[in-house]
């Protein structure tokens, strides 16, 4: 489905600002982030609906956030938060995997873009009303988390805007609205499932390899 | 074999370079001269591009880090990039921008867990970036961070594809840049920290590595501050001479 890069941003849930607090003005970070703290997913990573996902040995916690995604239809270049949305053309929830990780300093390429570390549902037409929507994940069948885009510190107008001010979002790109700061962690084999109102649910198989 | 990716009459091709590299062969048979090309990023859509900074030990010192592992890795996306001859855009404010000359290493077969003993075999070629960065927005976030590394066509590509086979060995080729003339560059790929077949074996340690992947290898010491108007050429010895200019960027 995406034939462009796949966007995401960190550090974009309310939560995380006020669970970090005070870590923001110390080293290695020395004061809050003023852009949007924004890292791509290779194209290695993505995988869709039913996905086999396998965690290499070794691996420790793998982090589960559930995001939406949204396609971007038209370029957006310097576009403003008012006429934002206009450039999206569909939407899809996202799992973005990550091995656990603490610091935000340098890009988390290796622990974020291991191959099929981003399953994404099928893609619906875009319709603002699912920024309304909780996002729920289930693990084996047990639901284990839920947020609402409502957390987010730029709304995904303003991260367009925000964005685009300085780089072209592309037609065919994936731009991930922010991920939640609690997303659950977890080890071994599990069936995850991410649904929202308005989105096509999306589920995931995490299979541990056998060390060879 | 050096390949390039030009427009032609309404189309982009990718064009043999032939005749003591004076003119390019197009797809149909036609041959143009070198001065008629309009040069285009060669670059395979939908690669990952990776790129890699504090790569070079003088430069390591030079910016006041100390090399570390492991190495520090980051991703680009395709807005960065623009062709030979081209033209990039300077911000206003963007007083400490300054070019780095990279050897690119282009994946030519699908690599997992190689080991560095087998690692070039799956590289098809090289070509030269001039990886722009813009010092004033570094933040310490994901550093370097998208607002320094990936904005729009900072990242002149080319100004051709050579084949790997004609670069038995990426470590022993001189690299400079000069800025209207003056050199500000003038290093030597025998100084990367962490050599190209040590890049994809690493790279590959934690994912598949993909045909027409393209990693830009780092950039040796000289951080010089351009202006808008600058004429920057970033050479490789064995892969070719890479040219930009530097324009003012237009404000919202």
């Amino acid at each position: 489905m995406v034939s462009g890069t796949v966007y995401g941003v960190v550090l974009n849930d309310s939560t995380s600002h006020a669970a970090l607090g005070a870590a923001f003005s110390a080293p290695p970070y020395n004061k809050a982030p003023l852009a949007p703290v924004l890292y791509i997913k290779s194209r290695n990573c993505l995988t869709g609906n039913e996905a086999v996902v396998p965690l290499p040995t070794g691996i420790g916690d793998l982090e589960v956030a559930a995001t939406i995604g949204l396609l971007i239809g038209r370029d957006a270049s310097k576009v403003s938060a008012a006429k934002a949305l206009d450039h999206i053309a569909a939407a899809c929830l996202a799992f973005d995997l990550t091995e656990a990780h603490e610091s935000f300093y340098r890009p988390s390429v290796r622990q974020r873009c291991r191959d099929s570390f981003l399953p994404i549902g099928a893609p619906v037409g875009f319709d603002a009303a699912i920024f309304d929507s909780e996002i729920q994940t289930q693990i084996d069948g047990v639901a284990a988390h839920s947020w609402r885009p409502s957390r987010l510190m730029r709304d995904p107008a303003q991260l367009i805007a925000d964005v685009s001010a300085f780089m072209t979002l592309a037609a065919g790109d994936l731009l991930l609205i922010g991920l939640p700061h609690d997303a659950p962690r977890v080890r071994g084999a599990h069936v995850v499932r991410a649904s929202a109102k308005g989105l096509s649910a999306l589920s995931i198989n995490l299979s541990p390899e056998q060390p060879s | 074999m050096k390949r390039a990716r030009i427009w032609h009459a309404g189309a982009a091709l990718w064009a043999e370079v032939i005749d003591r590299d004076s003119a390019l062969r197009l797809p149909t048979g036609e041959t143009i001269a070198l001065e008629e090309a309009d040069w285009l990023a060669p670059v395979t859509p939908g690669a990952t591009i990776f790129a890699l900074g504090l790569n070079y030990a003088d430069h390591n010192k030079e910016l006041g880090f100390k090399s570390k592992e492991p190495p520090l890795i980051f991703l680009k996306g395709p807005n960065t990039l623009v062709g030979h001859k081209g033209v990039t855009p300077r911000p206003a404010d963007g007083n400490q921008m300054h070019p780095e000359c990279e050897l690119v290493a282009i994946i030519g077969a699908p690599a997992v867990r190689v080991s560095p003993e087998n690692a070039l075999a799956h590289v098809a070629g090289y070509t030269i970036a001039c990886d722009y960065a813009i010092r004033e927005y570094l933040e310490n976030y994901y550093r370097p961070n998208f607002r320094v590394k990936n904005r729009d066509l900072t990242t002149p590509l080319g100004p051709w594809i050579v084949d790997a086979a004609d670069i038995p060995d990426p470590q022993a080729l001189r690299m400079t840049t000069t800025v209207n003339g003056a050199v500000v560059q003038n290093g030597s790929t025998a100084d990367m920290v962490l050599d190209v077949a040590g890049l994809i074996a690493y790279l590959s340690e934690t994912m598949t590595l993909l045909p027409g992947d393209m990693i830009l290898t780092g950039t040796p010491q000289g951080v010089h501050f351009c202006a808008a108007g600058d004429a920057v050429i970033c050479e490789i010895e064995g892969v070719g001479r890479l040219e930009n200019h530097l324009i003012a960027e237009d404000t919202p």
